[in-house]
């Protein structure tokens, strides 16, 4: 078996000049694919192409506007020759209680987290299918997380924007089905990136337990980017093709056990 | 170009055929060293010969923990370790829960479900002693929901679901990961058989869908296949998936997804 079991794939990763955006991004030129990087931060997006080499491709995209997302999946399509697998990766984060969360941070998460994913998932459809009429492989992978299968607390916006993508991608996978084009959600838990070391300090102070203690406990140790990237990897690849409408956890056990 | 589970020793129970077999082969390709075992000692015999090489067969009823446990130790004793288990045996009968005999639940639970226990215990044990390992349940969808005519079945996969969720946790400090696959309807010989029953007990006359066929097309695109429960078998053993464990995954077409 080949190490580039993603060769000749046309991949698009929204948020993809950091963090797991960026590791997903590698991880898939590695594989064999072409990818096109968007983010919002269109210098970093094109200086990270640059980086992966010739044949990929980087774009400025706010998943905020249809617009621009339109725009970013046409200039795909453009500089790839065509688009199979679309992961939807771009999020943020809100780090306090519920009742000190304001409505329009709120509204801005959603907007980001959930039609965000909306927006880029009705884009990349006709390329999508497009490919996979041509008999290949076509898919989305939307990261989503942990937080979308259980409450944690500090992260009101966060976990029901999570849980929403994770329910979001079962009705696609079904609607999508015949159209030959999978859709499947990666839940990490826990990885050491900025966002999560931005959440722990509240996170100490809310459980009274050092935040490296708790993830100690409850996942063993720190997720890592490559992990989460490994896990996109399989899905976006012909060895998943008749896995859709799944969520897949990569959590350490965080989300598998009741205490 | 190096296999995805180089220099791995694999143990896989219900292995002379179906799901099992193919797991057995494929984790061979990616370089395993491979036991395969079964109740069945002849066609067990003949499926590790198939698959050639470094692969071996022994024989054993996973019902009984005498032999469960000699099978592992064996496995030890031969290859000086073990890093990847897959609980796989199973049997299925089609009937419906109201009416079925003590004797009859138990002929699918004992296998099911006591048979992946001790498969689990004695793999995650020898694994704790040599530093780790990845333990593999073959569970099904039908644990995640109301299964008609196969309560047994469904009850017994959905206990090993739990069971396999426990084990990782409880082994997470010895480095024993320990996940759970669930997929939806294989054309195998658990399922062939049945097609007809299935049909006439979920009405699909009814609903103006002509037979079992039709529907699995309908509710998972197709039947799944052996190889593609094999490819995320391989995936959940390799190093590949070293932060995933007490997980289920389901590959089922989109099945489970669906409400409707």
């Amino acid at each position: 078996m080949s190490d580039l079991e993603l060769e000749g794939r046309l991949a698009h990763v929204t948020g993809a000049a950091s963090g797991i955006g960026w590791a997903i991004a590698q991880r898939l030129a590695a594989g064999g694919a072409r990818v096109a990087i968007s983010d919002m931060d269109e210098a970093g997006a094109k200086a990270r192409a640059a980086e992966l080499g010739e044949g990929h491709f980087g774009v400025g995209c706010d998943v905020r506007s249809m617009d621009q997302v339109t725009a970013a999946i046409a200039a795909t399509t453009d500089a790839l020759g065509g688009l199979d697998l679309f992961v939807n990766n771009a999020g943020v984060e809100i780090g306090k209680p519920m009742v000190e969360t304001e409505e329009e941070e709120f509204m801005t998460l959603v907007d980001i987290n959930v039609t965000g994913v909306f927006r880029c998932s009705k884009a990349a459809v006709p390329a999508l299918a497009a490919a996979a009429a041509s008999g290949r492989d076509a898919a989305i992978v939307n990261i989503a997380s942990v937080a979308g299968v259980g409450g944690c607390p500090l992260l009101s916006a966060y976990c029901a924007s999570k849980a929403a993508v994770i329910r979001f991608s079962e009705v696609c996978a079904i609607e999508l089905r015949d159209a030959g084009i999978r859709v499947n959600a990666v839940c990490p838990a826990f990885i050491d990136t900025p966002m999560v070391q931005r959440l722990a300090p509240a996170v100490a102070a809310m459980t009274g337990m050092e935040f490296g203690d708790v993830v100690a406990v409850k996942q063993g140790r720190y997720g890592t980017l490559e992990e989460v990237a490994e896990v996109v990897a399989f899905l976006g690849s012909d060895e998943a093709a008749w896995t859709t409408g799944s969520h897949y956890v990569l959590d350490g056990g965080i989300s598998g056990g009741l205490l | 170009m190096a296999g995805k589970l180089e220099g791995k020793i694999a143990v896989l129970t219900g292995a002379a055929q179906g799901i099992g077999l193919a797991v057995a082969t494929r984790y061979a390709a990616e370089g395993a060293t491979v036991v395969l075992s079964d109740i069945d000692g002849d066609a067990v015999q003949a499926a590790a010969e198939g698959i050639g090489g470094s692969a071996s067969a022994i024989t054993a009823d996973v019902t009984s923990e005498e032999q469960v446990a000699a099978l592992i130790a064996e496995v030890v004793a031969q290859h000086g370790g073990l890093d990847i288990a897959v609980a796989n045996a199973g049997v299925a009968t089609v009937q419906p829960a109201v009416g079925m005999s003590l004797a009859d639940w138990r002929k699918v639970t004992s296998v099911n479900l006591d048979g992946v226990f001790l498969t689990l215990t004695h793999a995650a044990g020898a694994m704790a002693a040599s530093g780790g390992g990845a333990l593999v349940t073959i569970a099904s969808v039908t644990a995640q929901a109301g299964s008609p005519l196969i309560s047994s079945y469904a009850a017994a996969k959905a206990g090993a679901v739990n069971l396999t969720r426990t084990i990782a946790i409880e082994m997470r400090e010895h480095g024993v990961r320990a996940n759970a696959i669930c997929p939806g309807f294989i054309d195998t010989e658990l399922v062939k058989p049945h097609k007809k029953t299935f049909a006439d007990a979920l009405g699909l006359e009814a609903m103006g869908i002509p037979d079992f066929d039709a529907f699995i097309a309908m509710k998972q695109g197709r039947y799944g296949t052996e190889a593609e429960v094999a490819a995320l078998a391989t995936f959940l053993a390799s190093d590949r998936a070293g932060f995933c464990t007490a997980g289920e995954y389901n590959l089922d077409g989109g099945l489970r997804a669906s409400l409707l």
